[in-house]
């Protein structure tokens, strides 16, 4: 996984400065995760496979997506987990 | 094998924020926008691209970024264009 810190052990002070830029920038990910809650959303997976879904949430590690009415070539699936690792990218129109 | 981009950290991703960038992933895949955010815990990064039907946002997954190059600083109305477009207008209720 990736590590939460880059700065060296006893700099408490650009600890305190990294722990802030993490927050923000956490914070933000998460409001935009937020935003595509229940929109349309295109995966783009390996091999240039691109699936279209409904975006549901993403786990706290976002290693899964849960999405609704997943379009894949064999049907529609009402409710699938898609593995963090298989996608590449994913597009949404605000 | 993970990339540099993985362990930057959160200090220089940081300073990646409201430029624009160029996301190079693997097969010559590429990608630009201006940058939103990193998450801090899959370093994936989130690109927008204003068009004239509003906003096309992208995020690319942590794991598949190869190498990301600044290719401007944001300017004053993008900045504020960027600040507002993912801030809900209203709070929503979490208690059922």
């Amino acid at each position: 996984s990736i590590p939460s810190s880059a700065v060296p052990g006893g700099n408490t002070e650009l600890l305190q400065e990294e722990q802030q830029a993490r927050s923000a920038l956490r914070e933000s990910f998460l409001r935009c995760l937020l935003s595509i809650s229940n929109k349309k959303v295109q995966f783009h997976m390996h091999e240039n496979v691109k699936v279209e879904a409904t975006f549901g949430a993403s786990d706290i590690d976002v290693l899964n997506f849960q999405v609704s009415n997943l379009h894949t070539p064999i049907g529609v699936q009402k409710e699938a987990l898609i593995r963090c690792q298989d996608v590449i990218s994913f597009t949404f129109d605000v | 094998m993970p990339h540099d981009w993985l362990l930057l950290g959160p200090l220089q991703w940081f300073s990646y924020v409201h430029k624009q960038v160029k996301v190079k992933l693997g097969r010559d895949e590429e990608h630009r926008g201006w940058l939103v955010t990193v998450d801090p815990v899959s370093a994936s990064l989130v690109l927008v691209n204003f068009t004239e039907r509003g906003a096309s946002v992208r995020v690319v997954m942590g794991h598949a970024v190869e190498e990301v190059e600044v290719l401007r600083e944001a300017d004053p109305e993008t900045t504020e264009l960027l600040c507002t477009y993912f801030l809900p207008l209203e709070t929503p209720k979490l208690d059922p």
